[in-house]
């Protein structure tokens, strides 16, 4: 899960790049990088903080 | 007593907010025309006469400074002397040679000596680390901190200074540095990206023994150097003492050059402006996300492998308290880091003279602000919310603060400075909640909170609060203006952050956690748990901090 976690939070990043090449306004622009800041944040906190979550020393 | 706190906040934003406000001021009337006294051209032969002190009035002494520093301290490049009388002597040419070397000389002087200052804000970061500590890891956490100096140095000598500045072009406030111009670059839609530098491994690479790259190594060098010191906090207590050194050599290396190239080095991030129109481009004046959210968001990638702390979470999740050693470290510790901020923040024009240089004042003041307003805010939110001014969390909103200050240091005016300061200081509070209790991490200073989440703010504030008044040569990454935000009209300033933003979090800590993944892989990164509890500074140092006390 660490992997898919990494995976997503890198595909937000590639969404906010993707946001020069395929949107021109400001507007535009600024709902894709949006959008490509809450996928990474997704993947940090909902993915890949789960999945150490889920195994955490504490719980054993 | 908490209503009596909610009205004094109330009334401080309401000041802040009507402080703000632009006055609708009449436009002022334009001077009369006064006409111009006849110029006349300034000569060699004028030279000639300027008086010099007498030989013999100085061999007196000069006790007041008023013979020191003349016309005979100017370089002459064609001197007269009893070999050459027929020599041309003081020329115009030498005037204009010295001014220059003049001005190039006190940016050198507040380029290096601001590097200093930053240099000793490592003194600062270890004994806050140090003290938010257990004293039975006392001497692993300072040693941790003392090394990642070295370690960082030696890192960014080899490469990370060659790959983040090695194309970044002319620094006209540091003479030029003419062979920082070679960047590798790849074409994305239709423009240039640049990616890395390819000029000044080891500072002896095609012509980088130079003066004024020596200069801007030391300054940037420090600025690594605070990004990797703040990863130490957020592993503490657990983190073994070769896997830090490993992990600190590749972030100095690799991972911090990258980003700060694509931000401060002439790749891609700062071009936003000039190949896409949004605004000025990535605008980070002192580093809030060049240093600090890169800093925080590898801390945060740390502190999720290394795991928490034996005892810091119960069975259930619920979270312990585990008290620092020394409070008197950590508020030592903050005035340290507030001192040595102001040549973090001053220090990024590279220069006092020409192009902006005299904006360091603003600079300077902006960031002792939201300094101040930082603590106030983390302060009472604590005394509101928990009953009492908590001190750890106080010096934290006073880092806080100045972590959110320092990208829009140069761009905004005092008021926003205050507003973004008190912002940050209630903002690291709810973080560390956040972090702690929702996201289950272990952050024993809060440098997830402190450094990345308010790097993060500070990146973004540029894009809100830039003033547009800012002026540093007439243009700011290539893009001709000041640096202006969204409340002062230019949304596409506040895009290219949002840009920024997404790139820490979508590939610095994609990268640093990747890197440490593999790391953690060939040297597992966490210690043992006897270790642990047994505190580390017997199994990883060989010595206690204090030999002659009883630990718990």
């Amino acid at each position: 899960m660490v992997l898919v976690g990494i995976l997503v939070t890198f595909l937000g990043f590639v969404i906010s790049l993707l946001s020069l090449g395929m949107a021109s306004g400001v507007s535009s622009r600024m709902v894709m990088v949006l959008v490509g800041i809450l996928v990474s944040l997704v993947g940090i906190v909902g993915v890949i903080n789960k999945a150490y979550v889920n195994n955490a020393i504490w719980k054993k | 007593m908490r209503k009596l706190l909610l009205g004094f906040t109330l009334a401080l934003s309401l000041t802040c907010l009507y402080a703000q406000t632009p006055a609708a001021a009449p436009p002022a009337a334009a001077p009369p025309p006064v006409a111009a006294p006849a110029a006349t051209p300034l000569t060699d032969a004028d030279l000639k006469n300027i008086p010099t002190p007498k030989a013999e009035d100085r061999a007196k002494g000069d006790p007041d400074g008023g013979l020191t520093g003349n016309v005979s301290d100017i370089a002459v490049a064609d001197p007269i002397t009893d070999k050459t009388p027929k020599a041309k002597g003081l020329t115009l040419g030498d005037m204009a040679n010295q001014v220059g070397q003049n001005k190039i000389a006190i940016n050198f002087v507040w380029t290096l000596i601001t590097g200093f200052m930053v240099m000793f804000m490592q003194a600062g970061f270890a004994i806050v680390e140090t003290g938010l500590c257990r004293a039975k890891n006392a001497n692993h956490t300072m040693m941790m901190n003392f090394m990642v100096y070295g370690t960082g140095l030696l890192a960014y000598w080899i490469c990370g200074f060659a790959l983040q500045m090695g194309g970044v072009g002319a620094l006209g406030n540091l003479g030029g540095t003419p062979p920082l111009v070679n960047e590798f670059a790849i074409t994305l839609f239709g423009k240039p990206f640049g990616l890395w530098g390819q000029t000044g491994f080891f500072l002896m690479h095609k012509g980088t023994y130079d003066v004024g790259v020596m200069v801007i190594f030391l300054f940037q060098m420090v600025f690594m150097d605070t990004a990797l010191t703040i990863v130490t906090g957020s592993a503490a207590e657990r983190w073994k003492f070769t896997a830090f050194l490993l992990s600190s050599f590749i972030l100095g290396a690799f991972t911090y050059p990258i980003f700060a190239n694509w931000a401060w080095g002439g790749g891609w991030l700062a071009n936003l402006g000039a190949n896409f129109g949004l605004g000025h481009g990535y605008s980070d004046f002192a580093g809030s996300g060049v240093v600090h959210a890169v800093g925080g968001l590898s801390a945060l990638a740390l502190g999720l492998i290394v795991g928490p702390r034996i005892g810091k979470f119960n069975r259930d999740g619920k979270p312990n308290a585990i008290p620092g050693h020394d409070i008197t470290y950590v508020l030592l510790g903050c005035f340290i880091l507030a001192f040595g901020w102001f040549g973090f923040n001053p220090g990024s024009t590279l220069g006092a003279s020409g192009n902006g240089g005299l904006r360091i004042g603003s600079v300077a003041v902006n960031t002792m602000l939201a300094g101040m307003t930082g603590s106030f805010g983390a302060m009472f939110y604590m005394w509101m919310r928990y009953g009492k001014p908590d001190a750890s969390m106080t010096g934290n909103g006073l880092l806080a603060g100045l972590v959110a200050i320092t990208a829009p240091s140069g761009f905004v005016n005092p008021v926003a400075s205050g507003i973004i300061g008190v912002i940050a200081g209630v903002l690291v509070c709810l973080s560390v909640e956040f972090v702690e209790r929702t996201m289950k991490v272990d952050d024993p200073v809060g440098a997830i909170s402190v450094h990345g989440v308010n790097g993060i703010w500070g990146v973004i504030a540029v894009g809100l609060f830039a003033d547009g008044k800012s002026n540093y040569g007439g243009s700011w990454n290539g893009v001709n203006g000041s640096v202006t935000g969204l409340f002062y009209g230019d949304a596409g300033q506040l895009v290219a952050q949002l840009v920024g933003v997404s790139t820490l979090l979508g590939f610095v800590f994609v990268m640093t956690m990747v890197l440490n993944l593999i790391l953690d892989m060939v040297v597992k990164q966490r210690s043992p748990a006897k270790d642990e509890l047994e505190g580390l500074d017997i199994p990883e140092i060989g010595s206690l901090a204090y030999p002659e006390f009883q630990l718990k």
